[in-house]
């Protein structure tokens, strides 16, 4: 077996594995009687999912957690959907319960400040450290 | 002089950091431990059946007047069980209302659950799909929450209650008396 026709297998097999993951990571936790009818509202239901947090696994959003209460969630979410609600609407209802650590994306606020301007600040710092060193050395 | 001393800024705020974060690591807590956002807020209001009275169970009946303890409990959480002991040692207090709410569970189970282990709630209301659960921000049973005579959140706890979490609980308790 030439080289290039392993190297070609192995990429192949690399492939495989990401479009397998993919179709996991986006059918798997999602069950078919969830799921709306009208594409339009299925799609506002999906993207809010991607926004929150399941408080359960934590690391994971609930559009991918296969955990119940995860699930609830997403039927709630859909429900609310279904009745009319914003989608502003619904992170209100979810943060009121669950607090802002419910969202994957905290919210500007002035608590948050540090947790949204210190990577700034620290990559400012960072080039500005480089900057001298660099004019050191020149 | 004065950029030696700036030079040493990088370490300094490095130190800071490995300080911090080696403090948050040898203190006593939780990380997945998180208040909750109905803590000093009204508890919320719900209508469902009740599982051991023939009739409606209607919240805002049941929260005002006295402290009120308000368990989030399971048959098919054995975490549950371990915990029963000391929901009964609450329902003892004559001061303390003990209401249950049994999350999507089977009632039969439950009435059968209860008298094999004993009763302590004044009234159950049936959650079947989780929705009072979510309403009150639970995020996995069992959960425990403390309401103030005027129906306010005073305490919660995830998780089930220990020895150590009773005490907790019991000083509450006598601060919001």
């Amino acid at each position: 077996m030439s080289k290039n026709f392993k190297l070609i297998n192995f990429f192949f097999f690399i492939i495989l594995i990401s479009l397998a993951e993919f179709f996991i990571s986006n059918s798997f936790t999602l069950e078919p009687d969830e799921v709306l009818q009208n594409q339009k509202l299925e799609q506002r239901a999906r993207n809010i999912s991607k926004n929150i947090r399941c408080m359960v696994c934590q690391n994971q959003s609930i559009d991918d957690s296969s955990a119940p209460l995860a699930r609830d969630m997403r039927i709630l979410i859909r429900d609310k959907i279904k009745n009319g609600d914003k989608d502003i609407e619904i992170y209100n209802f979810l943060t009121e319960r669950y607090g802002d650590f419910i969202l994957l994306k905290p919210k500007l606020k002035f608590n948050t400040l540090a947790l949204w301007f210190l990577p700034f600040i620290f990559f400012l710092l960072g080039v500005f450290v480089v900057f001298k060193k660099n004019k050191k050395i020149t | 002089m004065i950029k030696t001393q700036l030079n040493k800024i990088p370490l300094i705020l490095f130190l800071i950091i490995v300080f911090i974060f080696f403090y948050l690591l040898i203190i006593d807590r939780n990380p997945a431990d998180i208040p909750s956002a109905l803590l000093n807020k009204k508890a919320p209001e719900f209508k469902t059946e009740s599982l051991l009275k023939n009739e409606i169970f209607l919240s805002e009946n049941q929260f005002d007047g006295q402290i009120t303890v308000v368990n989030f409990f399971a048959t098919w959480c054995k975490p549950c069980r371990d915990e029963h002991k000391y929901i009964q040692r609450f329902s003892n207090n004559t001061k303390i209302r003990v209401i249950g709410i049994n999350f999507k569970d089977d009632s039969e189970k439950t009435i059968k659950w209860l008298k094999k282990y004993g009763n302590p709630y004044s009234d159950i209301a049936t959650d079947k799909n989780g929705l009072i659960a979510i309403d009150w921000g639970v995020y996995g049973i069992p959960e425990t929450f403390i309401l103030n005579s005027k129906g306010i959140i005073k305490f919660r706890h995830v998780g089930p209650i220990t020895k150590k979490i009773y005490n907790k609980i019991d000083l509450v308790i006598k601060k919001i008396r």
